[in-house]
């Protein structure tokens, strides 16, 4: 039934070809103020977005920018050829891959299950406090994480080092050590994404309709139950959708906090595009190198994106087109 | 509502299990926001040999002093203000229609315009060419500038329009038209008295994006009175963190560098508590908008 | 009503889209304004300036929030020069973005006041004509600068681009010593275990043992940390030239051969004395973690023996300034001809000043700036004027004695209401005579302590050289491959992760890697600007 509507706009084998046309017509005509709904959105977009898109033909410039942008010379893929070709290449994309899927594969699921779990609990100001501060980490600046984070893991000095001290487990070095970088980037950024995480999850489930818990409960079925059947399937094109958006931006590792804590010694599993290209191209002023790179970012996300949204065409009707 | 139904004994052991779990997560989180706080009036000094554990050591209140001494804090708070309120509201007026729009199945095009929006969360013109359309458009140095380029966020339209999309129960729509209901009079009158939830929501995002954001202003403003807070403490901070360049800072210019370091330290906690308490204590306002049933209910009455 | 409003919108936006495109279309309009009258004949010599009154605009860094405008400074330089400065200021952190933006879109000032034109920018915005070359205007009309230039004819060279002109003027200050703060000994350590200043690597070496185990700080405890740095950035560049070597990256020697500095013998003599160090737990374990306030907190519990600082106290905590703390003597190692130290090259490397091509009054804007090129001016732009911060105690001798601050506030916090020379790189001269009678007993002492340990050493690593376009885009590629390279290669041989007879490999991944060419690069670079000179 769902499906009905657009199947007879988009594979309408049986219908003549002109009575199609005619259909199509009577339909945009209908819902003409659907348009209207359309237009802010985009044209903001076309004027902020579109318009200035030229810029991205400096990434095949040797773009000066005393030249201007029409008047810095082509050098087609040099640049692109630059990245590939740099030392570093595969270990940066390892990083920033490797780095990215840690983070979504053990920050993705916590912000659902913290969501259900706040679902639970009666309203109060348990809850109350519970939802806010877990909510508050998201204000703190990266300079003050990263601080944190230092602080914390100083070996000499350091209040998690000293508490494993305390319960006798020799601790590593979380700050120099390169098979630790990613395990201590990815938990700071859970503590302090989680809860702002739950928020769009809450607003998902109060579609949950409470006749279903009720009849639920009549027959019998536990909370877990109630849990799985009831307000999972509720959130799911939430979960869905935002899983989609986050495979579009895998190699979106930002620099800031990652810069604040690199060492030389952890390096090796700390760098990343972004910080690279930070190093070399924003520091050092070279725009169209970075912006090759910032390109090749993108098309790579946007495959992402694409392929899977058309796996998750095939199996649901959440996807984004 | 649905609690008072009497439990059985293993949704009790469950209950007390979620319990348990929540406070765990109270505590792990609150533990460095109770840091940052006690960092914000403790000596520097102490707190950098990792001497401070939770409660303040060797009070002082410098750091706020430093950021407050700034008049145009106040400045910044009422720009910041007038700046998400407007912003938010220009967000909310751009992407809920929209994002409606797009949740309808019969809106020809849907495809098409989901992708234009979608290319422009990958691809971009750079900062160059994005700043010559908005001083052709004559905003810069206005509040425009901070508000009309991010005006449709993509992000959040998706969002939206998936809420919709799973969230409006199509039989209402196909029982509106059928009364001749325009879709003005569906989306005003039944859509989004239905989404409060997802208003609140989204409020929420676009008021804490202009809230924190910096950027644009440094970027499209001039002149300092129109500085947003964010800005304005980002100033405070920079100063206080300017660091040496040797050779070209004489001895003075040294020694007051090294005095502001210390107090860096400080400022830059106190600049987290004066930036974001507002913000946050706007939450537990907004927390009554997720309250399960409130849709449904309100459909089926 | 609201369908109504919705139409209003989408006209309004269709109106705007419009606008943008035609703008977009008519690029190349170059910004001629309505160009101000030229205030007549700009006078050679002396004050007024101009005898009408003119007015110029100007793009300059703010470190402060106070606003330009009504500073003392620009007030009394007004009324003596009788030109008026419009500033547009932008915050440091967010100046180079602005820098950008102004010189992309057209809209350029009339002047940029210390802008921090790198090399390359002076080049491309020069040669492109945005920036007016201003060798014609100080012979006629800086006399101040160009007695200065006279003098030193080094200063000239490493101002004039490969095309022969000068885009933008520096900071020159040929007073000074140090790229960054020294390295200091931890007097109290000294003294307690009697030990005079380390004359070699050895002896430092035998000194750091000692600190380690004999407990000079007498709490009882081994808890002293010999030497400390926060990721090596801070001492690199002093203890590379006990092996020899003048600079962290490239530099000239005597006979001004260039060498790229992590391929050098000295480079590994380096490493070993460092990777010994760390062995023997002498090189803080925590360098390479430790923030700057980490290291401070170490300082003021009194843990130190070696570190680097602007002055030692800063770190050894306690606001009292001592001389008790000497700097350390560089030491000399297997190498021979050692020690050697990096001096600054007294001047700084990018620009401070330039003139836009838009400004009606390149010869006033000269005469202007030139006045800070002196040291009446200097001390105008650096002090404030005279009677606020400072007075005289003798004219003649330009002998000062500061003036208590207004309601007892921080002398630089006040200062920086003055004038807005703080706290950003801005163009004029440091001269002695500046602060003849302002200088703290300590601070005559590190000069002296300057003379005696370090400039007889010292040579300039490398002068102020302009690139071309094309060679400074090759080095820039070459350079983020290696400078990450080494990074982390010298940490792993410092930490012994990459033992030392690994050092062949490594140099041979350097080469790998293009670092010759990064030596030929430079020194043809070096070899031009040398004939030059010789000129």
């Amino acid at each position: 039934m769902m499906h009905e509507g657009a199947k007879a706009v988009l594979n309408p084998q049986d219908v003549p070809n002109q009575r199609k046309s005619k259909k199509l017509f009577k339909k945009i005509v209908r819902n003409w103020q659907l348009y209207i709904f359309m237009a802010p959105a985009l044209l903001t977009v076309i004027i902020f977005n579109y318009v200035p898109m030229y810029g991205i033909q400096i990434a095949f410039k040797n773009y000066i920018p005393a030249l201007g942008m029409a008047e810095s010379k082509w050098v087609g893929f040099d640049h692109f050829t630059r990245f590939f070709e740099s030392y570093y290449f595969w270990d940066l994309m390892w990083n920033t891959l490797s780095i990215s899927l840690y983070g979504l594969l053990v920050g993705f699921p916590l912000p659902i299950l913290l969501a259900l779990a706040f679902n639970e609990i009666r309203t109060g100001p348990f809850k109350k406090t519970v939802q806010t501060v877990t909510y508050a980490p998201h204000f703190i600046s990266m300079v003050v994480m990263a601080g944190m984070i230092i602080t914390f893991l100083t070996p000499s000095t350091g209040m998690i080092v000293n508490l494993l001290e305390a319960i006798g487990i020799t601790p590593p070095s979380f700050l120099t050590d390169p098979r630790w970088f990613k395990t201590v980037y990815v938990l700071s950024d859970v503590w302090q994404a989680t809860g702002w995480g739950t928020i769009i999850y809450l607003a998902a489930l109060t579609a949950v309709d409470p006749g279903l818990h009720e009849a639920a409960i009549l027959d019998g079925a536990s909370r877990l139950q109630r849990i799985r059947h009831i307000n999972f399937p509720v959130i799911i094109p939430t979960i869905t959708i935002l899983l989609i958006l986050n495979m579009g931006g895998l190699l979106g590792v930002g620099y800031e906090k990652i810069l604040l804590l690199q060492n030389p010694l952890n390096m090796e599993a700390s760098d990343v595009i972004a910080t690279s290209v930070y190093r070399t191209g924003l520091l050092e002023a070279q725009y169209s190198y970075s912006t090759a790179v910032g390109l090749f970012n993108s098309i790579v996300n946007a495959i992402l994106l694409i392929v899977v949204n058309q796996v998750v065409r095939r199996t649901s009707e959440n996807s984004l087109w | 509502m649905v609690s008072s139904i009497k439990e059985t004994k293993q949704d009790k052991v469950f209950l007390a299990f979620v319990y348990l779990i929540l406070t765990v997560a109270l505590v792990i989180v609150a533990y460095p926001l109770i840091y940052i706080l006690s960092a914000s009036i403790s000596n520097p000094t102490i707190v950098a040999a990792g001497e401070m554990w939770l409660l303040p050591k060797d009070i002082t209140f410098e750091g706020y002093r430093r950021v407050f001494q700034d008049s145009s804090i106040w400045n910044g708070y009422m720009n910041t203000i007038i700046y998400t309120v407007v912003g938010t509201l220009v967000n909310l007026v751009v992407t809920l229609p929209a994002a409606y729009a797009l949740s309808r199945r019969d809106f020809v095009g849907r495809n098409i315009f989901m992708i234009l929006f979608i290319v422009t969360m990958f691809f971009g013109g750079g900062l160059v060419p994005t700043y010559l359309v908005v001083r052709s458009l004559g905003l810069v140095d206005s509040m425009w500038a901070l508000i009309l380029p991010g005006a449709t966020s993509v992000w959040n339209l998706i969002v939206c329009r998936t809420f919709f999309q799973s969230s409006i129960p199509r039989e209402l729509q196909e029982a509106a038209e059928m009364d001749g209901c325009s879709n003005f009079r569906l989306y005003f009158r039944i859509v989004l008295p239905l989404s409060t939830a997802l208003i609140a929501v989204m409020a929420l995002f676009f008021g804490v994006g202009h809230w924190n954001n910096y950027f644009s202003a440094m970027i499209y403003l001039n002149q300092q009175e129109k500085y947003p807070l964010q800005l304005v403490l980002r100033q405070i901070l920079v100063l206080q963190q300017m660091s040496a360049q040797a050779g070209t800072i004489d001895a003075t210019m040294a020694t007051s560098l090294n005095n502001k370091a210390e107090v860096a330290a400080l400022v830059k906690y106190a600049v987290i508590i004066v930036a974001t308490l507002p913000i946050i204590a706007v939450y537990p306002f907004l927390q009554r908008y997720f309250v399960q049933g409130v849709m449904i209910g309100s459909v089926k009455g | 009503m609201k369908k109504g409003r919705k139409k209003g919108a989408v006209a309004l936006s269709g109106l705007l889209l419009f606008s943008v495109l035609a703008s977009a279309c008519q690029s190349g309009g170059s910004s001629t304004e309505s160009a101000a009258e030229t205030g007549g004949t700009v006078s050679k010599d002396g004050f007024p300036i101009v005898e009408q009154p003119i007015t110029l605009s100007v793009f300059a860094p703010s470190a402060d929030m106070a606003p330009w405008d009504t500073m003392p400074v620009i007030e009394e330089m007004e009324k003596l020069s009788n030109i008026k400065i419009e500033f547009q200021t932008a915050p440091i952190d967010s100046f180079p973005t602005k820098k950008n933006l102004v010189f992309a879109s057209g809209e350029l000032p009339d002047i940029l006041y210390a802008a921090d034109i790198t090399p390359a920018e002076q080049v491309s915005y020069g040669t492109q004509g945005q920036l007016v070359p201003l060798e014609d205007l100080i012979d006629n009309y800086a006399p101040n600068l160009k007695k200065i230039l006279d003098e030193n004819p080094n200063v000239r060279k490493s101002i004039t681009t490969t095309d022969g002109h000068i885009y933008a003027l520096p900071f020159i200050d040929t007073t000074a010593v140090w790229y960054r703060g020294p390295m200091w000994y931890n007097g109290e350590f000294l003294e307690t275990l009697g030990v005079e200043e380390p004359k070699t690597t050895d002896e430092l070496y035998d000194y750091l043992k000692r600190v380690k185990t004999e407990d000079p700080n007498g709490n009882g405890q081994a808890d002293e940390i010999p030497l400390t740095s926060v990721k090596l950035d801070d001492l690199r560049m002093y203890f590379l030239g006990f092996w020899g070597i003048y600079n962290e990256v490239y530099y000239a020697d005597k006979d001004g051969k260039v060498h790229y500095t992590p391929q050098e013998e000295g480079y590994k003599g380096y490493l070993t004395f460092l990777n010994k160090l760390w062995n023997e737990d002498l090189l803080d374990h925590e360098t390479f973690s430790q923030t700057d306030e980490q290291k401070k907190a170490k300082g003021a519990k009194n843990q130190l023996a070696l570190f680097s600082d602007f002055y030692p106290y800063f770190t050894l905590g306690g606001t009292e300034e001592t001389m008790q703390d000497p700097m350390m003597t560089p030491v000399s190692s297997e190498i021979a001809d050692t020690p050697v130290y990096g001096k600054h090259p007294g001047m700084s490397s990018n620009g401070t000043f330039a003139i836009s091509v838009t400004n009606p009054n390149p010869e006033a804007s000269m005469r202007w700036i030139d006045y800070q090129y002196g040291y009446d001016g200097a001390t105008l732009w650096t002090q404030g004027p005279q009677g606020m911060m400072w007075d005289y105690v003798d004219e003649a001798t330009h002998e000062k004695k500061y003036l208590e601050v207004p309601n007892g506030g921080d002398r630089e916090e006040f200062r920086a209401t003055l004038t807005p020379n703080y706290g950003i790189v801005t163009p004029g001269v440091n001269i002695p005579d500046l602060t003849n009678g302002l200088r703290s007993e300590v601070e005559d002492w590190v000069v002296q302590q300057n003379e005696e340990k370090l400039v007889p050493i010292a040579k300039i690593p490398f002068p102020n050289v302009y690139l071309t376009n094309d060679a400074q885009t090759e080095v820039s590629a070459l350079l983020s491959d290696l400078n990450t390279y080494v990074e982390q290669m010298e940490a792993k041989f410092v930490t012994g992760q990459e033992p030392l007879s690994n050092w062949d490999a490594y140099v041979a991944q350097l080469k790998k890697m293009g670092s010759d060419r990064i030596v030929e690069i430079y020194q043809e670079a070096y070899d031009q600007w040398n004939s030059e000179n010789a000129q």
